[in-house]
């Protein structure tokens, strides 16, 4: 949840890139504050260790300040890629391996046409992803949360499920198109 | 699949992590010598990683800001070292003398201890001021953040969004309103003011006059956010922005900005 209110003018994520190239600590601690509840929040839901989701959190929040330079605005969204590295991380850390090699920032364009930089557009994104995922069927919310938020692969989660494997591609596949379409509005009107 | 040994919905699977080792190498390898699987692949990343918003809300505790903090300020002064050591083999060439071998490394270490202690009180007097202050703002912020909380939260809470006027410059804005709490979120894009101007945010009420609820400047190509405490109990009819003389007026005299009507 974003600290910024009073009459301040918020800067948006490139502007604030901009100052951690010129070593600003100040829009560094504005990231955080916009963007910290949100990582805090998948990295607990995935780790379920309050320990090792601050651990990685400060991780991501000083990487991002010793290689902001190399991030570039116009090929991908901040937020979407705190989020994909927040989640590989926090998987990596779950299975007891290392960060993928492809955590670099120039590595990972993540096109997320949405709007994050405000506690309003956040709380409606959340409200619409969350009524989103409700909506799927029991089964294909189960496979879909079990890939995402603990890292497991089609197979795994045959396994897991007793289901086939064809049963559980089937599963992904369809509830994946349905959040696509439930989404798609979204991304039009870019909320 | 047109050339490209990936089926499209092979992009999804790899977002939402489901593919097989050997199916996620295959689709990287690919990607990075193919610059339209490289778009569609970020696009589908963008939108697997929205279900990150579907996790519980947990915030962190205040220390791993002051943690953070403290990192990068450790990572930014442990290249004082190095330039302070260059600078004193620079120095070494005046003391020629004998007596210099002695009396100088004396003197030195003098001023050098006199300098570390100084040095060190005043990060102490540093230190324990970024706590207090940091303690101060984690407060304020923990207050925004319960108001903010509570006006998304609260089912009195109305959000009314406002259009650009015809003939007006464009631009949009958001407020959510809570008649009860007297709390008022304002959220939107404007293009800066024109010289000797400023944008007044009013609440117009169903009855009476309408009431001021900000006044901003707007910078290009940055959005405005706040919150405002306003009276009570009020029932608004309409909120508006209006281009007012620098710093507002007690009442609307300008042309109207942006509008939306409570339905």
């Amino acid at each position: 949840m974003s600290s910024e209110t009073g009459a301040e003018v918020r800067a948006s994520d490139a502007a604030l890139i901009e100052r951690l190239v010129q070593r600003d600590e100040a829009a560094l601690a504005t990231l955080y504050d916009r963007y910290a509840g949100m990582l805090s929040s998948v990295l607990n839901r995935i780790l379920r260790d309050s320990q090792a989701a601050e651990e990685i959190l400060q991780d991501i929040f000083f990487q991002l300040w010793r290689t902001a330079s190399q991030f570039d605005a116009s090929r991908g969204s901040l937020p979407g890629w705190l989020l994909v590295i927040a989640r590989n991380r926090a998987i990596s850390r779950l299975r007891r391996h290392n960060p993928a090699a492809g955590d670099e920032l120039n590595e990972n364009a993540v096109a997320l046409p949405f709007n994050f930089e405000s506690a309003m557009a956040q709380q409606q994104l959340l409200g619409r992803v969350k009524g989103a995922l409700e909506s799927l069927p029991q089964e294909q919310r189960a496979a879909v949360e079990l890939a995402y938020f603990e890292g497991m692969t089609h197979s795994e989660i045959a396994r897991r499920t007793g289901d086939p494997l064809g049963t559980v591609k089937t599963r992904l596949r369809s509830a994946v198109e349905t959040l696509k379409r439930t989404l798609q509005p979204m991304m039009s009107q870019g909320i | 699949m047109n050339g490209h040994p990936t089926r499209e919905e092979d992009f999804d699977l790899y977002a939402l992590g489901a593919l097989e080792p050997e199916e996620k190498q295959a689709i990287e390898s690919h990607a990075a010598s193919c610059g339209e699987c490289a778009r569609k692949l970020a696009e589908e990343q963008g939108r697997i990683a929205l279900l990150a918003l579907a996790a519980p809300l947990v915030n962190p505790s205040a220390a791993v800001k002051q943690r953070l903090m403290q990192q990068v300020r450790a990572a930014a002064s442990s290249h004082g070292p190095a330039r302070a050591a260059k600078e004193s083999d620079r120095a070494g060439g005046f003391f020629g003398r004998w007596w210099t071998a002695v009396l100088v490394p004396a003197g030195a270490m003098l001023v050098l201890a006199t300098i570390f202690l100084w040095n060190e009180n005043r990060q102490l007097d540093k230190q324990l001021a970024d706590l207090h202050a940091a303690m101060q703002q984690q407060q304020q912020q923990l207050r925004e953040a319960r108001e903010v909380a509570d006006l998304i939260s609260s089912h009195d809470t109305i959000t009314v969004a406002l259009a650009a006027q015809p003939g007006m410059s464009g631009g949009a804005a958001h407020v959510m309103y809570n008649s009860k709490m007297g709390m008022l979120m304002y959220e939107g894009e404007l293009a800066p003011a024109p010289a000797a101007k400023s944008y007044q945010l009013w609440l117009v009420p169903a009855a009476g006059n309408p009431i001021s609820a900000g006044v901003f400047n707007p910078v290009s190509g940055q959005a405005d956010h706040w919150m405002m405490k306003l009276p009570q109990g009020i029932s608004p009819k309409a909120f508006a922005v209006t281009l007012e003389p620098a710093g507002g007026m007690p009442q609307p005299t300008g042309p109207k900005v942006l509008v939306g009507a409570v339905s």
